[in-house]
């Protein structure tokens, strides 16, 4: 079995000349829990596979000018404790926190998440909530922008071409009249991949008491997570009471019947989104506690 | 290819294929059996080390990707005066029964104690999340790592608290 | 209790303890010899069919790679692999080392021996295989159903036991309550995979590091297999990292010694997770149907019990399985008439075999969530309706025409319902809201040992060295559970003497004398009290020793403290580190006794189990917010590891209630393959177990001792169900009660399947 060459760029320079050679065998390493599971699983190996760990350029996490900036090797374990991001970008932290164990949280990247493209991924779901923008680097130097949702474009599968890999992840820092949560419901409370995630992000007039401008997005019910506009126009100029909680669950559960009609996991995940529609709900915390009610 | 990595405070100059993973430089390379190998896929954490003050899976980690840091694996608990305090704790509360499972336990505990010297029950319970036991329940593991949590730091590879909880 | 102890019932880390907080201790996976190769199999993807063609030539060719076995370079001698002794029934020899008719997704095709574990890999995924498909019988309805099908040559219903004792007499008004409890294929996830390590003599003999629970049954298998003389075999029990019965059947051992022996080297087989998974041995899937007949007040009258038992593809040690669950219902409770048929069935799917319990968590859990259902019929608690049955010490169990001993399962109930407060909670509304809380209880019985089936015996042979510390020669076999330690506090009990100065190793066949092995619940029973007669029977010639030197009759010594006194003078007296020093020209210096020990009884063990769960109704999933164990353990030898083995027992069952489960598709294939997407309860969810124990010594265990591994995780799944029954109102019988089954059974009308 020929053996990877392993090639481990100092920095960006290094990097793009590493990426002119990789063809589409080639692969990036960052945190490895994906790629050194499926390397030893599946005993195979890329012709060339080009370790990020020493470009420490893409080790970060700014705020500027209203952007929140996250590195692509930023670990879920410092995005979870990372104060700007649990100020600007919330339910990112909080998605970070629930991925894997500790052990995978201080290995795992967000750019290996977003480059995994697993339909259940975590981080990813929050990010399309936050509208994402994923830059990355090329094996010429040209860096290049683009919406999150359009590097995502199947279940394990992206648009980034061979010699791209991602650099950074921002968004829009959230501001005060902004909450914001993540939600996920696994097999168990700890440790499990998604069967359903929800990232939600709205404004909110304390005043008045009413949302607007909601972002939702879905994951784990569709080839990649993305935002339901129906669910968003759901909750458009309501007041924050448990009316309009139970009406955002059954939009949820209808946002799943249409998200995996026919599915296996249809049945489950069309009544386990109520109970994901009230997490993500209460977490906002934007009214007294309120839980769904069966006849 | 060559590998300098710093593996229990000493250093190795290694033979290694690119691809190696750490797991299998530490165990078939430098002997340290004690890392133990459960599940291939980071979901058991018996392959559990401590790699500059935090808890991976080296059964995920290439051998490559540990050059430049600090390795400590189980076998570097004990010092020339003794076991370290939370293996003696885990002697003592009977956290260990087939003992497959107790390095991996031993190490993230390790990681949580260390940004972490106090930590609540829940905590505990969180930071072990990833590494799974059959014969006990935890109830035992947990009580140990509680135990050596509430004993002033008198081990030297004790660093003083860090900010911030893993939980 | 028994009378004043000195050592038994105090609590003890297991004797390893430190070389395993070190990493020091040497597992059968860390195992390394000199010229060591490395195997690795080839599984078979499709779930019956013949292979009709084999290519490894380019696995042959790539360097490294020293051999390549299949069917066509291998005897095809069928085996069977729980086969413990030469003589013994119930072992149906169906498997060979190699299939050319492969019968599930997992069975044996080919093995590569070579220099290094990845170069095994990567040549197993050279070797070309072509099969020719057979239809392929999923499920236990369907091999019933296709007996033009076989599995096997003796035909898919391959083996059937009844039971049936008392009469049959129904009441006029008596209730009629039926339900079908199904238990899933489930993993023994011990966290060390299975292994095995050969070395071929070139004296014509083998050395076995075998993780197995039963080294002379891996002997026999394997030196009858490859027509050895037993004593050329020698098998060495090297530490394990768990086994809860899944390393209990000799899985790797022929296969390993087959290929060390024709390669000349040592080979060591070592399986990764999925392997261990799917090709090694699996508790077996279960349905029973549980019908019974009761007076109105509660009284059982009749009890009629139909079990399938799901064999997977090969035989191994179901046939003794179907047999012991039908062995379980009558220690428990009094029946006037009690019939139970039991079936193994033959599938194209994983091969089941021996987990923890032996059939009693299977039954029992039909039992128990049967019983639940009966108290509802009735309109009873479901505590009430137990103690109105159960059965009361000393009562003789009609199936096995045996007594269960000082049973105590009647106390363990009341004591713990009293501890659990079961009343107030029980009558607590769990409500319509999100979160329902309940509570369930169940009770389970198990056995002691084989006794009963035949010679239940063991032999061992301790000696006090020159210096006064001992030595035990026995064949022990550590699973974890601190066996080792607890034959260290017998004997020490009995010599009066610290358990540190008696070392105590495992089992080899070249030395150690002959044992079973640990399972059955067999080894604080039977195998400790053999330790106890042992250590007895040694200090005895202790004191002919110290008699001889004294020149005081042996009634006037007692023994106390590592000392031989003469009674009523203190002045007088020899420790054991000076027996041998001083009389060396006339006695041995190593004094030594043997004993075999046999068992004349097999008492029941039991356990009460309460849970309290609540249920998230919106999501299915479930959490269980406190937990009660009672033990009827007789005496706790070592109280710290009876209370931790109860806790991780616990762990297994309510995996079993609610997570854990390996079904098949359409393909065959499992669709578990690792930790990843088959859950063991990890500590966050793991609640605090309390234990309470019920210690009256009435039986003859040492010290009054009982089993409790087993028994420790009989009753727990079927505590949660009922739990999550009693907090929901369903009637769940179908484990585990995973979070889309707890939704359908809330929503009945909207879902299709």
């Amino acid at each position: 079995m020929p053996n990877a060459e392993l090639l481990t760029p100092g920095g960006i320079q290094e990097l793009t000349a590493a990426l002119q050679r990789a063809t589409p065998s080639s692969r990036l390493l960052a945190g490895g829990t994906d790629l050194v599971r499926s390397m030893h699983h599946d005993h195979w190996e890329p012709d060339l596979l080009i370790d990020l760990s020493g470009v420490r350029e893409l080790d970060f996490v700014r705020l500027e000018d209203g952007t929140l900036r996250v590195g692509a090797l930023t670990t879920f374990a410092m995005l979870q404790a990372d104060p700007l991001v649990r100020r600007h970008g919330r339910c990112l932290a909080e998605a970070a926190a629930q991925v894997g164990s500790a052990q995978i949280r201080n290995a795992a990247t967000v750019g290996g998440n977003i480059a995994n493209a697993s339909p259940c991924a975590d981080s990813v779901t929050a990010l399309v909530a936050l509208g994402g923008d994923v830059r990355t680097i090329d094996g010429a130097g040209r860096s290049a922008t683009r919406p999150l949702a359009r590097i995502l474009v199947g279940a394990g599968r992206t648009s980034l071409a061979p010699d791209e890999a991602i650099t950074e992840v921002s968004f829009a820092a959230l501001g005060a009249d902004q909450r914001t949560t993540f939600a996920k419901i696994g097999s168990r409370s700890t440790v499990t991949v998604a069967r359903l995630s929800m990232a939600l992000v709205i404004d909110y007039d304390a005043d008045a008491r009413t949302l607007s401008g909601a972002r939702v997005a879905l994951g784990a019910v569709g080839e990649a997570a993305f935002r339901d506009p129906r669910l968003e126009e759901l909750l458009e100029g309501r007041p924050a009471n448990n009316e309009s909680a139970r009406l955002f669950a059954a939009g949820c559960t209808d946002a799943v019947r249409r998200a995996i009609p026919g599915r296996y996991s249809l049945p489950y995940k069309q009544h386990a989104a109520v109970g994901l529609a009230y997490n993500a709900w209460n977490a906002l915390g934007l009214c007294d506690r309120c839980e769904p009610v069966w006849g | 290819m060559r590998l300098l990595l710093n593996v229990n405070g000493m250093e190795h100059e290694l033979d290694v294929r690119p691809t190696a993973r750490l797991i299998d430089v530490l165990r078939l390379q430098l002997g340290l059996t004690g890392v133990k190998e459960g599940c291939s896929e980071g979901e058991c954490g018996a392959c559990t080390v401590i790699v500059d003050d935090k808890a991976v899976n080296s059964c995920l980690v290439l051998a490559a990707q540990a050059r430049g840091k600090k390795v400590l694996t189980v076998e570097g608990l004990a010092g020339d005066d003794g076991l370290d305090l939370l293996q003696r704790m885990f002697i003592e509360h009977g956290a260990v029964q087939c003992g497959y499972c107790t390095p991996g336990m031993l190490m993230s505990a390790k990681a949580l104690l260390i940004v972490d010297p106090h930590p609540t029950e829940e905590a505990i319970r969180l930071a072990l999340a990833g590494n799974l036991c059959r014969c006990t329940g935890y109830t035992t593991i947990v009580a140990a790592v509680r135990a050596a949590s509430e004993q002033p730091a008198e081990s030297p590879s004790a660093p003083p608290a860090g900010e911030g909880s893993a939980a | 209790m028994t009378e004043d102890l000195q050592y038994v019932g105090r609590t003890y880390p297991v004797h390893d303890a430190a070389q395993k907080v070190t990493g020091e201790l040497v597992y059968g996976s860390d195992i390394h010899l000199p010229g060591m190769l490395y195997a690795k199999l080839l599984l078979s993807p499709i779930p019956h069919g013949m292979v009709t063609n084999i290519d490894s030539s380019a696995a042959e060719a790539l360097p490294g790679v020293v051999k390549v076995f299949s069917h066509l370079n291998t005897p095809a001698d069928v085996y069977c692999r729980a086969r413990l002794t030469p003589e013994q029934e119930l072992c149906p020899a169906d498997e060979t080392l190699f299939s050319e008719h492969v019968r599930f997704v997992g069975d044996r095709v080919a093995a590569v021996v070579a220099t290094t574990q990845a170069i095994a890999a990567a040549a197993v995924a050279l070797i070309e295989v072509e099969y020719a498909e057979l239809p392929a019988l999923l499920t236990t309805e369907e091999a019933q159903r296709r007996d033009d099908l076989p599995i096997h040559p003796a035909g898919n219903v391959f083996f059937e036991h009844e039971e049936e004792c008392g009469r049959r007499a129904q009441s006029a008004d008596a209730v009629v309550v039926s339900s079908t409890t199904t238990t899933p294929r489930i993993h023994h996830a011990a966290l060390e995979p299975h292994v095995c390590v050969v070395q071929p003599h070139s004296t014509g003999g083998l050395t076995v590091w075998s993780t197995s629970q039963g080294v002379y049954g891996a002997r026999t298998v394997v030196a009858d297999f490859l027509g050895l003389e037993y004593h050329r075999v020698r098998v060495i029990k090297a530490p394990m990292g768990g086994s809860f019965g899944g390393k209990t059947e000799f899985i790797l051992e022929p296969v390993t010694a087959y290929m060390a022996q024709k390669t000349r080297r040592p080979v060591k087989l070592l399986l990764d997770r999925e392997e261990c998974m799917i090709a090694t041995m699996c508790r077996p899937a279960t349905a029973s149907t549980i019908r019974t007949t009761c007076s109105p007040q509660g009284l059982l009258e009749d009890m009629e019990v139909a079990t399938v038992l799901d064999a997977g593809a090969y035989a191994s040690s179901t046939s003794d399985y179907a047999v012991h669950m039908c062995k379980k219902i009558t220690k428990l409770y009094r029946l006037p008439h009690y019939h139970h048929r039991a079936q193994a069935v033959y599938t194209n799917t994983p091969v089941a075999g021996a987990m923890r319990g032996w059939g009693a968590p299977e039954i029992i859990s039909a039992l128990e969530i049967h019983m639940d259902r009966v108290a509802g019929e009735l309109g009873m608690d479901p505590v009430d309706l137990r103690l109105r049955n159960l059965m009361h010490p000393f009562e003789v169990d009609p199936v096995t025409a045996m007594s269960i001993g000082d049973g105590r399962v009647r106390e363990c109930l009341e004591r713990g319902a009293a501890a659990f407060d079961w009343s107030a909670r029980r009558g607590r509304d769990p409500g319509r809201g999100r979160y329902r809380r309940g509570v369930g209880v169940a009770c389970g019985a198990h056995k002691n040992g084989m006794f009963g089936k035949f010679a239940e015996a063991s032999n061992m042979t301790l000696k006090m060295n020159e210096d006064g510390t001992f030595e035990l020669g026995a064949s022990l076999h550590e699973v974890g559970c601190g066996i080792v330690t607890v034959m260290k506090v017998i004997i020490a009990e009995v010599l009066g003497v610290s358990p540190d100065l008696v070392a105590a190793g495992e089992a080899d066949t070249s030395s150690t004398p002959f044992d079973y092995g640990t399972f059955g619940s067999r080894v604080t029973y039977v195998v400790g009290a053999c330790a106890k007669a042992t250590a007895e029977k040694l200090k005895e010639e202790i004191v002919t020793a110290a008699a001889d030197l004294l020149h005081e009759p042996r009634e006037r010594l007692t023994v106390e403290g590592g000392e031989v006194h003469v009674q009523d003078d203190g002045q007088r007296g020899v420790a054991f580190k000076d027996i041998a020093r001083l009389s060396h020209m006339r006695h041995s210096p190593a004094i030594t006794a043997s004993v075999t020990y046999y068992a004349t009884s097999n008492p029941a063990s039991y356990s009460v189990q309460f849970a309290e769960v609540e249920v998230d109704c919106a999501t299915g999933l479930v959490a269980v917010t406190d937990f009660l164990a009672v033990g009827d353990v007789g005496q706790a030898i070592n109280r710290g590891m009876v209370h931790a083995q109860f806790q991780g027992a616990v762990q297994m069952g309510i995996g079993y209630a609610l997570y854990e489960h390996m079904d098949v598709d359409e393909a065959g294939r499992s669709g578990i393959d690792g930790f990843k997407n088959y859950h063991v309860v990890n500590a966050p969810d793991m609640p605090d177990i309390q234990v309470l124990l019920v210690e009256h010594s009435g039986d003859d265990g040492p010290f009054g001792a009982k089993s409790v591994g087993e028994i420790a995780t009989v009753p727990t799944a079927a505590a949660v169900i009922n739990a999550v029954n009693h907090a929901l109102g369903t009637s769940l019988s179908d484990l585990p009660a995973t979070p889309e089954k707890i939704l359908a059974a809330l929503h009945p009308e909207e879902v299709g399947g």
